[in-house]
């Protein structure tokens, strides 16, 4: 058989044993990590939700009794509820401030690397010490935002001690902690868009208004995408910071998901196995919101 | 840096050296509009920081006046020395800072490496897990931390320092992050260093990384900003104090039933700072970086 | 099957080690070994707990680590470090609840009779199934009211007298005349805490749980929280201190110490604290009588646990810091009441404000036994939390008082069958 002189491109078809193992090669110290202390652990949690413990070492066989009991008790769709609030305000929000803010940052010309980092701040304090400020801040008779309030004659406001105005305040908190970082998404959406497509538009005598409206958003859409798929799966989470500003409260107004996790798994009387399938119960609705929240996107792109 | 043609034309408002009197274009009512919607949000974004760096020189005394003093009487440091004596200080400051770095340089090292492979190669499996990767940012730590502590002590790193670095370096978000960043770099670049003869290794070490500082800086700032605050997990595997972490020390003022309150201000604060003073230095290349990743 | 894919150890197939016959050690055994001891601080007792143990180590030549933690972190931590296989061999403990299945019968190396030198009460919370010594009680609190001396002498409303106590109604009153005439914030202030509530229902002749059982009577219920509603329904107390926090817990010595409000109900273990931090002069005061005279206790105590290495060194370790003369510096320091009876009957001279550590044993005195049996119960922890959320549920306005009562009645009863 004579030796055919192998062309470039039959040499890339028959790659060799060593090119096919590099990529797994690349990903194994990453995938290795995350196998073992975030994969396998979460599976384990999976198996543990139909057990009950109450010291994570000892079991007994429940099969879906949690789930049963998570779902048949009033406390927990009245926390359902608040977190499907949260959630949905919390992401309007930051995608409504999140877009307004980067139109402002990018049609300003003066000082806007100051404007451009000054949002991000918020987003880089850690949660606990967020909630303990503002905590502190609004506190009835002697926080900052009431004395402020004060002086411009208004009386004094109980936000953390009135349920409506204690979601308010949470739902304020958590925009404020995250949408620095939103901002920066859609603030890069916007320089990507091309300024022949305003040349058109202003030829024809399109206010700014309209501008945005027709041309401007419709283009930010892959950005805002992102956007909302991240800002759902962190609303979902929202936990740490509620727990120092409000710890629930008032009576429970502001009690989300992960905290009843948090509270079945770390707070006497500990039920670890309610805890976990909760943790389940709140992965999936996150996964399927995802998975929804990414499929109506393609379809808009590709429309 | 595009703009729509309409701002060119507009002058920044600033003092009034800088104004135009060559009749181009005036100050519109919109542009003052947006100076005022800016400045205020930058007021909102700022203010409690600045009311916890005032406060954290205040005493006791001062903080429970009603109405509340702005300034504090002294700018003396007593409120952070004596913070700093009540418990082991240096040595959490210390630990904070070796996790973090440590953590952050096996965060970029592995999380580049994966994202090369998922962006730059075509193997079975990538897109299983790529999905799995996404899947995982979902799970918050509480859900499963004593099942990932079970792992860690059966692996005998409980207790060090190496058990606060490793667990959590594989993090979803930074794959994400540079997975798409490295998506934008150009196949042919990667082909012809190939074709030069280049290993594979040596092309993602010379040639892509480099290429790659905005997403590194990116996930270098959130990986930073993670670590320093983690504080569930380094409680957890812990147990003594020569391995607490700064968050931890924060956790034990306020668990103590008479809670002094400047004195955890002044550790919030210099919880705080750090990660801050990090971002202002690299600002430019994390904006950049960030905003690349928004874009399919 | 199941056993095979179970996360952990199935129930039933745990292990029931009977009491051997006392173990004897020979101390020399000890030497080189090392400890841990997992600790929590109320402040001034950590420095006592340190010398005790540089008296330990140097008798038994040996090493004890002293982990200090967050309070509220205590069981988290200790939970991981079982899993692990890595627990502590020592902890101090509020409460035996979460370990139950964990700790070291203690009579296989401190004998049967070692409990006879506790006073009865303390001792049944550290009893556990079939009479085993799960732990010892190491100190003793006592929940009772503080009183703002220069506020009352200003308002000319007399201090309550501690051979007489006065009644909820005196107290009250006092609290709202002092109130009126120095002008402060509040009258009266109380932690947001189960375990401060049951004080009043204690006085009331009531209590959570008891003995396995849920024993709350709703009529006295009804009667012991209606003056606290009715309080913080006029800002007498205040309000938003106690719908602010969720369900945190929250203490309100701030309110005390600010002046806020002359009358505190709170306990011994801050004595030491408000010593140091109280700029103004004040006392303990008696508790207030309804049915029941005395206060609610809460104690420490000091557990081993059954996975760790050295079971005699730990026994050992606890025994020495409960010797009369060990726990007697620890609680002088601490201002702690004793548990020892023979402590109890000696009496003890706190270095500082004797008078009011007085008080306090005076009123341990007068403390119903039912309160002993309510806080060592296992299901005491879960009911003052849902005690919490019925009070604030009343306060918040979302429920009225019957409805919480009874509300908590059920629960108090599905946390106890849940839990025994």
């Amino acid at each position: 058989m004579a030796a055919i002189q192998a062309t470039p491109r039959l040499r890339q078809r028959k790659a060799p044993l060593k090119m096919r193992l590099v990529p797994y090669l690349f990903l194994l110290p990453n995938m290795a990590i995350f196998g073992l202390f975030t994969v396998w652990p979460a599976i384990n949690g999976f198996n543990i939700s139909m057990y009950s413990s109450s010291n994570g070492r000892t079991f007994r066989w429940e099969g879906t009794g949690n789930y049963q009991r998570i779902l048949t008790d009033e406390d927990f769709w009245g926390i359902v509820r608040n977190t499907v609030v949260y959630a949905l305000a919390f992401v309007l929000l930051s995608v409504v401030l999140g877009v307004m803010l980067a139109v402002l940052v990018d049609q300003q010309r003066r000082g806007r690397t100051f404007f451009r980092s000054v949002f991000f701040i918020p987003v880089l304090i850690s949660p606990v010490v967020a909630g303990l400020v503002w905590n502190w801040m609004l506190e009835r008779q002697n926080g900052l935002i009431n004395t402020f309030l004060g002086t411009l004659g208004i009386p004094e406001v109980p936000w953390l001690v009135d349920n409506t105005l204690a979601m308010v305040v949470v739902i304020g908190v958590g925009t404020w902690m995250q949408v620095g970082f939103y901002m920066l998404i859609l603030l890069a959406g916007l320089q990507s868009i091309d300024p022949s497509v305003y040349e058109a538009a202003k030829i024809d005598g399109a206010s700014r208004w309209q501008q945005f409206i027709s041309l401007t958003f419709p283009l930010l859409q892959p950005s805002i995408l992102v956007v909302v798929v991240l800002a759902t799966i962190h609303g979902f989470q929202a936990f740490d910071f509620i727990y120092t500003l409000t710890g629930g409260g008032p009576v429970g107004a502001t009690t989300l998901i992960v905290q009843y996790i948090y509270e079945n798994g770390f707070v006497s009387p500990i039920r670890y196995g309610v805890a976990t399938a909760g943790s389940v119960l709140l992965f999936c609705a996150i996964f399927a919101l995802t998975i929804a929240n990414w499929m109506i996107g393609r379809k808009r792109e590709a429309a | 840096m595009s703009h729509s043609t309409v701002t060119k034309d507009a002058p920044a408002i600033g003092p009034s050296k800088t104004w135009t009197s060559t009749g181009r274009s005036k100050v519109t009512s919109t542009d003052a509009l947006r100076v005022v919607i800016l400045v205020t949000s930058a007021l909102l974004a700022l203010i409690p920081i600045v009311w916890l760096v005032l406060g954290s020189f205040k005493t006791p005394t001062e903080l429970s006046k009603r109405p509340p003093t702005l300034l504090p009487e002294s700018w003396g440091l007593s409120n952070y020395t004596e913070a700093m004596t009540r418990f082991n200080f240096p040595s959490y400051l210390t630990n904070s800072v070796i996790v973090t770095l440590a953590a952050t340089l096996l965060t970029l090292a592995i999380n580049s490496m994966a994202a090369y492979a998922l962006a730059k190669y075509n193997f079975r499996g990538k897109n299983g897990l790529f999905l799995l990767t996404l899947a995982t940012i979902m799970i918050p730590l509480q859900v499963i931390l004593l099942p990932v502590y079970q792992v860690v002590a059966s692996l005998g790193l409980v207790n060090t320092l190496w058990g606060l670095i490793i667990p959590a370096a594989a993090t979803p978000t930074g794959v994400f992050i540079l997975r798409q960043y490295m998506l934008s770099i150009p196949d042919e670049l990667i082909e012809a260093a190939r074709v030069d003869g280049a290993g594979e290794f040596r092309i993602f070490f010379r040639i892509v990384l480099p290429m790659c500082r905005p997403a590194l800086a990116v996930v270098a700032i959130l990986s930073i900003m993670w670590r320093w605050n983690d504080f569930l997990w380094p409680l957890v595997v812990a147990q003594s104090e020569s391995v607490y972490t700064l968050p931890v020390a924060l956790a034990r003022f306020t668990a103590e039933e008479t809670v002094p309150f400047n004195l955890i201000l002044a550790m919030s604060v210099v919880t705080v700072l750090p990660v801050i003073i990090l971002f202002l230095f690299f600002q430019r290349q994390i904006v950049t970086g960030i905003a690349n990743t928004g874009i399919k | 099957m199941l056993g095979a894919c179970a996360p952990g150890q199935v129930d039933g197939q745990g292990s029931g080690a009977s009491p051997s016959a006392v173990q004897s050690v020979d101390p020399a055994e000890f030497a080189g070994k090392t400890l841990n001891y997992v600790y929590f601080t109320d402040g001034p007792d950590a420095a006592a707990t340190a010398q005790l143990i540089s008296k330990f180590e140097e008798k038994y030549k040996v090493k004890v680590n002293l982990e200090t933690l967050p309070y509220k972190d205590l069981v988290t931590s200790v939970q991981a470090r079982l899993s692990g296989g890595n627990a502590p061999d020592v902890v101090r403990l509020t409460g035996l609840t979460d370990f139950r299945d964990d700790l070291l019968d203690l009579r296989g190396y401190l004998g049967e009779d070692y409990a006879k030198e506790f006073l009865p009460g303390p001792v049944v919370g550290a009893t556990g199934k079939d009479g085993k010594m799960l732990a010892v009680p190491s100190d003793l609190t006592l929940n009772g009211p503080f009183v703002n001396v220069d506020m009352f002498k200003k308002a000319g409303v007399s201090l309550p007298d501690p051979e007489k106590p006065w009644t909820w109604e005196e107290m009250i009153d006092a609290a709202t005349k002092v109130q009126k005439a120095t002008g402060s914030q509040y009258a009266f202030a109380m932690d947001k805490s189960g375990h401060r509530l049951s004080t009043v229902l204690n006085q009331y002749g009531t209590a959570l749980v008891a003995n396995g059982k849920s024993t709350l009577d709703a009529e006295k219920a009804k009667k012991a929280l209606k003056p606290l509603i009715d309080m913080m329904s006029d800002n007498r107390m205040p309000r938003d201190f106690w719908l602010g926090s969720g369900s945190r817990y929250s203490g309100a010595n701030e309110i005390f110490l600010a002046q806020d409000a002359p009358v505190y109900l709170f306990g011994n273990w801050q004595v030491g604290q408000f010593a140091k931090n109280a700029k103004f002069e004040w006392a303990a005061a008696p508790n207030p009588c309804a049915d029941n005279c005395g206060g609610f206790p809460g104690g420490k105590y000091m557990a081993a646990l059954q996975q760790s290495k050295n079971p005699a060194l730990a026994a050992e370790f606890i025994r020495f810091m409960n010797t009369m003369e060990n726990q007697e510096t620890f609680i002088k320091a601490g201002g702690f009441l004793p548990t020892r009876k023979d402590l109890a009957e000696k009496g003890v001279a706190y270095p500082d404000r004797q008078a009011d550590m007085d008080v306090f044993l005076k009123d341990l005195a007068r403390t119903p036994d039912l309160g002993y049996a309510a806080n060592s119960d296992p299901a005491f922890t879960g009911s003052a939390t849902e005690l919490v959320n019925a009070v604030s549920d009343v306060v918040g306005g979302k429920k009225d008082l019957s409805t919480a009562v009874s509300d908590l009645q059920k629960k108090t009863q599905s946390l106890v069958e849940e839990l025994h």
